[in-house]
């Protein structure tokens, strides 16, 4: 539980928004250690997404630097980073965005299929997970035909199938309603307690930051408060 | 996983697929077709030009295809025409005696060409005894038997039975020669300059009028292989290129059918290169929309640890698995069209190409090669097509992809 997973020093990121520069972080340090369930929040434009883009090497930095599980992101080229993100980050989007022309099993064993897992093992895994999710005999169904709920159950489980060290979810209970998400959350919190994983959230729904073991607010491109419960 | 992915995406809009499929279908289609009607042209111009009367090849003195005095016979004339009778490349011949002279009747006067055939072998060798519309093909039993032309007939006032005086000048004296004949056919070529200025005899009758002995000025020949004609570096052309005769294939004798081969050919390239340039804009097209449209899915896939050369392959799936379906389209409608046309044809009857009357119809040959080399062109090309979108895509920061959430 001690161990540093996400470190960030100093970072900054300044885009160029038809020539006038934006500054959407703006010196961010930030120290999450494995096993937390934190919260990132904050208003809309306050910086949350840039920086979540920022620490899972989706974007670079104008300015600082980041860890993630004690190796530096701005050593790494573009195909290691893909690899990086294979292996150590799950992430889980508002719209799901899950493949529609691919089945729920396909999705989820898309990232094993990365990895180079054989088919027996990535088979048993993705029925485990779905196992786990409580999408048991959901496999051939396509996404479109799940409801809400469901696909971001199967969001979840494609996030977490590969075991990253790290799952990175941006507003994941948006498109849902509120029992939906407090029981995805239930959900994703007793994953976090049994596996380990380490979850963090951007979000503005309560009902993530109520189960939040550490809350991070995020304002005008820097941390104003991160409150540990 | 990801060609799965590139086959299912590819029916995700169905719509466009099936517009982009089949546009390549069309012009894949339209590029087996063209293939096959351009097949079939070198197939008949030159089948009609040496059928008609040209024949494949032509053996004369070596002067005579330069200067045609009617002093410039065939060298060894009975020599040559065993040796041609024992050529194991050769079908059929015949010996022509060919002059310039005139023809006149009661009503008029003109210059024409005279042509002493040998009936017999002569139909095996052009299409005289086809085309008589009036009376009837020489036979050799009457030596003042004479057969012209519609035009000429026209021209000159005659009909069938009526007396025309042939003038030739002879060999060596070069006295003016006459010999009066009957008009005992009446031919039409379809070609206005032999139906308007030629006149066959006998060849004995010839050699008598023109003053020549017996001998000719051309023996015509048919080769067993047509391809023969083509192929000069074989013995036939030097066996009969000496002794101060000269053989010729059709190919020399009117270069302009070879011209017209050559202008077809640069016309079906033409061809090509334009449907080819739309089946690879129509893909473009196609491809660079999927990935507009599917930007934020390309950022999660690169979120999800796909490298951009995954992405790449993806895209370049994507354009292989469109033109699969546009080959399959294309092929089913190249060879539909071009299987019913070669039973349909096209009639350009009437038409002359090259003073070459087209009698027959044009009938597109289909050849396996076209269903090979086209649908392969177009997957290659295709694929290589595909390149610049799917490099595009490779190139896409994944954070820029999925800018509007994460």
């Amino acid at each position: 539980m001690s161990e540093k997973i996400i470190v960030t020093e100093d970072v900054k990121k300044t885009y160029d928004e038809n020539g006038v520069p934006v500054e959407a972080v703006r010196g961010v340090d930030l120290t999450i250690k494995s096993g937390e369930f934190s919260a990132l929040v904050g208003p809309s434009g306050s910086g949350k997404t840039t920086f979540l883009n920022l620490i899972s090497g989706l974007d670079t930095p104008t300015a600082g630097k980041i860890w993630l599980d004690g190796k530096p992101l701005s050593e790494m080229s573009g195909r290691e980073l893909s690899d990086f993100r294979r292996d150590n980050i799950g992430f889980i989007f508002q719209a799901y965005n899950l493949i529609p022309v691919l089945t729920v099993e396909e999705n989820i064993e898309y990232i094993m299929l990365l990895q180079g897992v054989p088919k027996e093992e990535r088979q048993s895994r993705v029925a485990e997970i779905l196992e786990e999710v409580g999408l048991g005999g959901f496999e051939d169904r396509l996404p479109p035909k799940l409801s809400g709920g469901q696909q971001q159950r199967v969001a979840v489980a494609r996030a977490m199938v590969a075991k990253p060290s790290i799952i990175l979810a941006d507003e994941p209970t948006a498109n849902l309603d509120s029992k939906t998400s407090g029981a995805l959350l239930d959900m994703m919190h007793e994953l976090n307690r049994k596996t380990g994983m380490t979850f963090l959230f951007s979000t503005h729904d309560q009902i993530v930051i109520d189960r939040a073991e550490r809350v991070i607010t995020m304002r005008d491109g820097v941390i104003a408060r991160d409150e540990v419960r | 996983m990801i060609f799965k992915l590139a086959w299912r995406n590819l029916f995700r809009n169905k719509r466009r697929t099936i517009i982009a499929g089949i546009a390549i279908a069309i012009g894949l289609g339209a590029l087996i077709f063209l293939d096959a009607i351009y097949t079939g042209e070198e197939v008949l111009l030159p089948q009609i030009a040496t059928s008609t009367f040209l024949g494949e090849a032509q053996i004369t003195h070596e002067q005579y295809r330069v200067r045609q005095t009617v002093d410039l016979t065939i060298q060894d004339f009975d020599e040559t025409l065993g040796m041609l009778a024992e050529n194991p490349y050769v079908e059929a011949f015949t010996a022509r005696a060919q002059a310039f002279g005139t023809i006149s009747s009661a009503r008029d006067v003109r210059g024409i060409s005279i042509y002493g055939i040998v009936p017999e072998t002569e139909r095996k060798m052009s299409i005289l005894d086809e085309v008589m519309v009036e009376g009837e093909y020489l036979t050799g039993d009457n030596t003042r038997d004479a057969i012209i032309g519609t035009k000429l007939a026209e021209i000159l006032g005659v009909s069938l039975g009526d007396r025309i005086v042939l003038s030739a000048a002879q060999a060596i004296s070069g006295d003016i020669a006459q010999e009066l004949f009957r008009v005992s056919g009446i031919f039409d070529f379809g070609d206005r300059s032999m139906n308007s200025g030629t006149v066959f005899i006998g060849l004995d009758v010839a050699q008598r009028l023109l003053g020549i002995g017996e001998t000719a000025h051309t023996i015509v020949l048919k080769f067993l292989d047509t391809n023969y004609s083509r192929d000069t570096t074989t013995a036939f052309w030097s066996d009969f290129s000496k002794g101060g005769n000269v053989a010729v294939s059709w190919v020399q004798i009117m270069p302009e059918i070879a011209t017209i081969d050559e202008m077809m050919l640069i016309g079906k390239i033409s061809m090509s290169v334009i449907l080819m340039g739309v089946v690879i804009f129509v893909i473009l097209n196609t491809l660079f929309m999927a990935l507009y449209e599917r930007m934020f899915e390309l950022g999660v896939l690169r979120a999800l640890g796909t490298r951009p050369i995954g992405v790449a392959k993806l895209l370049m799936f994507e354009a292989g698995a469109l033109s699969i379906v546009g080959i399959v389209f294309g092929v089913t409608l190249g060879f539909t069209i071009t299987a019913l046309m070669t039973h349909i044809g096209f009639d350009f009857s009437g038409m002359e190409f090259s003073g070459i009357a087209l009698r027959e119809k044009l009938y597109p040959v289909m050849k396996l090669y076209q269903f090979i080399i086209y649908p392969v062109g177009v997957f290659i090309f295709t694929l290589i097509v595909g390149i610049y979108p799917a490099v595009h895509a490779a190139r896409i920061a994944p954070s820029k992809a999925m800018r509007k959430t994460m």
